[in-house]
């Protein structure tokens, strides 16, 4: 600061008062929200990661329309078709592919190729989650920047409700609007009438990306404020989904223990809570044999209620003043 | 507003310990500095005036607005509206520009996303940061981090700033420009600052009154003068002669030296019922000169540590 007192009583003269309408707590929550996304979005590591599920959502954009393309053109031709020249021509039965698409892959707009599409996603969403755990909470907890946001007038559950906002937007970035996105895409390239007989499957993906949202953005926020930093974060998130999948695994299919084991695997339990919302039967999701929709909602339900008590605890205030 | 803090037998207890103990304490607006050593009470007492803790029993207001015992402190957050806090932690956002950290203060404290942003580049001139507001903020330096965060207190212009050590870690110019500017926001534009520190040169530069916090007690109050003037014990007086044998005396008579230097000056507290005119025969008798006597203040450290040994 200058120590000119000219230059002081200029500097002065430059302090105006503020004189406006201050608003509620709430408006800060969409503050907290909009800064923590620009947190996210200039990392090139989380386009990259973005990129890849863009792909995700290009094979399955472009396995409906072939899959449906494949039907109009080819539908009662028997026979081969060669596809290419030379040594890496291919010779395929189309109404194999056809069934590859439609039936196996289930890229037939169907309630499965949406579930299947948001499981897929999961590989993706589980580290861009992780990156944002570290990013958006731990940082505010390693670099001392709580007291910055709870010295000011909201509360703990505002500012972790700005930051379940953000980590909602990347979670239904990646998983609800591609979803959506394909059965848009399916309708215009298989009949309008798609549209209104399978219009229970857009409320069954809205409530499939509520679902994810709310739940993952709760149990990440915990995670995050748990580990605070970014590798053991990075550790522990990974370890669970993953590590949860393979004891799920050995244990329902390899000891053929019950399948309430699979339980364990958190993204499986979020798959099962996604398909009774998309009313997918028990008997036909894959991997079988699965255990029943309510134990998901009951581990998920529970694992979230824990962990806003966690929070609770742990989010406080009175750490403004040290 | 006739009072910015008023509390009536406020405690505040965790668990078994009390943190504070039947304060009584009526702040008018205006500078205040928030004196104590380590465990007195300060922190907690800033916690209930920012509204983050509720009392454990007591009454009290600040801004007008009740204190409600027992009730969710954090949900006070009216009380937040009207003051800036300034943390002494950096509780800063990597990665963000100064710019963008003090207009997101701004709309946190409920500012218009518009105004805020306006009035974040008005604060970051104001407080001579404007060749560093688009900086990252891991780019600034101790300094410019220090009014930084005194931007982030000061965009929503309220009426009572907060100020949590604000001169930790600051080099002695940053330190002096720091505490002018604390000075001229109090004197010049009206602001009521309350700054809590252990620095008590802090508080004697910038607060016209204090505190002083001790065992969760308030163990004085008053105007920094009226406080430090409450002696009426202490001369400064200066000598001509052989000290020594004046010196001497003094001690015989119950005087206490507090400190002399090689040009004739020393500091004393004299007993009680001592008469000035001793001092004068005192140096008669041993052939010194008495150049100056003028009756001394204690500084306010020296109060500080007369008040929490009081008791």
């Amino acid at each position: 600061m200058s120590t000119d007192p000219l230059k002081q009583r200029i500097t002065m003269l430059r302090y105006r008062p503020w004189r406006g309408e201050l608003r509620g707590p709430w408006s800060g929550v969409l503050a907290i929200a909009r800064v923590s996304l620009g947190q996210m979005f200039r990392r090139k590591l989380f386009w990259g990661l973005f990129g890849f599920s863009a792909l995700i959502f290009l094979f399955y954009f472009f396995g409906q329309y072939l899959g449906v393309f494949m039907q109009s053109q080819l539908t009662g031709e028997t026979g081969t078709v060669r596809l290419g020249s030379g040594v890496g021509a291919v010779t395929v039965r189309p109404e194999n592919m056809i069934q590859a698409l439609t039936k196996t892959l289930k890229m037939n707009g169907s309630a499965d190729t949406f579930a299947n599409f948001i499981w897929f996603e999961g590989y993706i969403l589980i580290i861009v989650l992780t990156l944002a755990g570290s990013v958006l909470v731990g940082n505010d907890f390693s670099h001392g920047s709580l007291p910055f946001y709870l010295s000011k007038p909201i509360s703990r559950w505002h500012y972790m409700l700005g930051k379940c906002l953000a980590i909602g937007v990347f979670v239904n970035l990646m998983t609800t609007v591609p979803a959506l996105l394909l059965f848009l895409q399916y309708g215009m390239v298989d009949e309008w009438s798609y549209y209104w007989d399978s219009f229970h499957l857009v409320v069954g993906i809205l409530g499939y990306g509520l679902i994810l949202t709310v739940s993952l953005s709760i149990i990440l926020l915990a995670f995050a404020t748990w580990l605070r930093k970014t590798v053991p974060m990075i550790m522990v998130w990974v370890s669970v989904f993953v590590l949860g999948r393979i004891v799920a695994k050995l244990i329902v299919d390899g000891l053929k223990f019950s399948p309430s084991w699979r339980l364990f695997d958190l993204w499986n339990d979020l798959y099962l809570m996604g398909a009774s919302c998309l009313g997918i039967p028990l008997e036909t999701m894959r991997p079988g044999p699965q255990p029943p929709f309510w134990q998901a909602w009951l581990v998920i339900g529970g694992l979230c209620a824990f962990c806003l008590l966690y929070l609770r605890r742990r989010i406080q205030a009175v750490e403004v003043v040290s | 507003m006739e009072s910015l803090v008023e509390l009536r037998n406020l405690t505040r207890q965790f668990g078994t310990f009390e943190a504070l103990r039947g304060i009584d304490l009526k702040l008018p607006p205006g500078r205040i500095g928030l004196l104590g050593p380590n465990g007195a009470g300060k922190s907690t007492l800033l916690k209930i005036l920012m509204g983050l803790l509720a009392p454990s029993s007591g009454e009290g207001t600040v801004f007008g607005i009740p204190l409600v015992p027992g009730a969710d402190g954090e949900g006070n957050w009216q009380l937040r509206r009207l003051m800036g806090f300034m943390p002494e932690a950096d509780a800063l956002i990597p990665g963000m520009r100064g710019v963008d950290y003090v207009s997101l203060a701004g709309e946190l404290y409920g500012m218009p996303r518009r105004d805020a942003q306006r009035r974040a580049h008005e604060v970051l001139s104001y407080l001579e940061l404007e060749d560093a507001r688009y900086r990252r903020l891991e780019e600034y330096s101790t300094g410019m981090k220090q009014r930084l965060k005194l931007a982030q207190a000061l965009v929503h212009d309220p009426p009572a700033l907060l100020l949590d050590e604000p001169t930790s870690g600051l080099d002695p110019a940053g330190r002096d420009a720091m505490l002018r500017l604390l000075l001229e926001l109090g004197t010049d534009h009206g602001k009521s600052v309350i700054i809590s520190t252990h620095l008590l040169a802090d508080v004697e530069a910038v607060c016209e009154r204090v505190v002083i916090l001790y065992g969760g007690q308030v163990r004085g109050f008053g105007t920094v003068r009226e406080l430090c003037a409450s002696r009426q014990d202490r001369y400064r007086l200066q000598i001509q002669g052989d000290p020594s044998a004046f010196r001497e005396e003094l001690r015989l008579e119950g005087v206490e030296i507090l400190s002399e230097n090689d040009r004739g000056e020393m500091r004393v507290v004299v007993p009680a019922k001592w008469i000035t005119r001793a001092f004068f025969a005192l140096a008669e008798n041993h052939g010194v000169v008495i150049r100056s006597l003028i009756r001394d203040d204690e500084t306010l450290e020296e109060l500080f540590f007369r008040t929490i040994e009081k008791k």
